[in-house]
């Protein structure tokens, strides 16, 4: 505080002048219309990334992150649940790596068989079924035990 | 590369766990009948000639019917008893991709193994296969040796690799192809 009691008093006139004039300015003023004057493309123009790049130091920032944490928060399943492997397959090297690393002729004839026969089981169940009458009830029946497949799983014949 | 065309996946990735039908788990037992006989026909040679070469004397099982019988019995109650106790797949249930589990789903035991292949003696012999139908029109797809044993069979083979395979071959390793960038 000033020792002297009239540079007291008009320090104290100027700040309540200060309070009242300073919303009355900042009121009248259309940020708006400033900012339509901005050459926004100009400024960005000016600016050279690089140097901010250069000047930031990445491995400090990589230090503070904690990834462990970040690894918690993703739901990799999810993402997994996402990728559409068979066109990965179809479009990748990977169809050529899984080709080479475990196509063997009687794995071939392995997925063949197993596959036909699904279908056969499914072929049998249905038409033993329509032979004495049951139509279409049986696909009311579950896919399989609880453990395996949940106890709301239907057949999907 | 193969000309079968890649099944949808409701008969491949979406079966895993699901019951069991009739044509893989007929298939699956004749491949084990076939299994179990070839492997007795080569013991009993074996024993032949192991026994020839001991004695001196030939003696071959099939002219004592009723010890052939018995050792055969035994051999069969061993094959299966012994592959469901220890993994819940015979030999040829691994080959159609079969598991045999308990009502739940579970594990079975070295117990439901016994009571399970008393069972398919039962229904294989004294139902002179009727017991069998209960896979077409019960609503578990269990047999009678499965309500004895408490049991069920259901699809356990790695579908979809075997879809990724089929995807795979359907390209064909030779072609051209899109790397990721």
């Amino acid at each position: 505080m000033s020792p002297n009691p009239i540079g007291n008093r008009v320090e104290q006139l100027a700040q309540s002048l200060a309070e009242h004039i300073v919303p009355l300015i900042v009121d009248a003023i259309d940020i708006d219309s400033i900012l339509d004057k901005v050459d926004v493309e100009k400024i960005i123009e000016r600016v050279d990334v690089d140097k901010i790049v250069e000047r930031v130091d990445v491995q400090k920032i990589i230090e503070r992150v904690d990834v462990q944490q970040i690894i918690e928060r993703v739901d990799i399943n999810a993402i997994v649940n996402e990728i559409d492997i068979d066109s990965l397959v179809e479009q990748t090297e990977l169809g050529s790596i899984i080709a080479r690393s475990t196509t063997g002729i009687l794995t071939e004839v392995l997925d063949v068989v197993r596959a036909q026969g699904v279908g056969l089981d499914d072929f049998i169940l249905r038409w033993g079924n329509r032979l004495i009458g049951r139509g279409k009830k049986f696909r009311d029946w579950p896919a399989g035990p609880p453990l395996l497949v949940g106890s709301e799983a239907i057949a999907p014949t | 590369m193969t000309t079968v065309p890649v099944p949808s996946p409701a008969l491949t990735v979406g079966r895993q766990g699901n019951y069991a039908g009739a044509v893989s788990r007929l298939a699956a037992f004749a491949a084990d009948v076939g299994a179990s006989w070839g492997l007795y026909t080569l013991g009993v040679a074996l024993l032949n000639a192991a026994l020839k070469l001991a004695t001196g004397h030939s003696f071959t099982l099939s002219n004592h019917q009723l010890a052939a019988f018995i050792v055969l019995t035994l051999w069969e109650f061993l094959y299966f008893t012994y592959q469901w106790a220890v993994s819940g797949k015979t030999l040829g249930m691994a080959i159609l991709g079969l598991q045999v589990v308990t009502r739940d789903g579970a594990p079975i035991s070295g117990r439901q193994a016994v009571f399970r292949t008393v069972g398919l003696g039962i229904t294989l012999f004294l139902t002179l296969g009727i017991g069998f139908l209960g896979i077409v029109y019960q609503r578990n797809r269990r047999a009678l040796n499965d309500y004895i044993a408490g049991t069920a069979v259901v699809y356990d083979w790695d579908a979809r690799a075997a879809r990724l395979r089929w995807i795979a071959r359907k390209e064909g390793p030779a072609a051209p192809r899109q790397h990721i960038v």
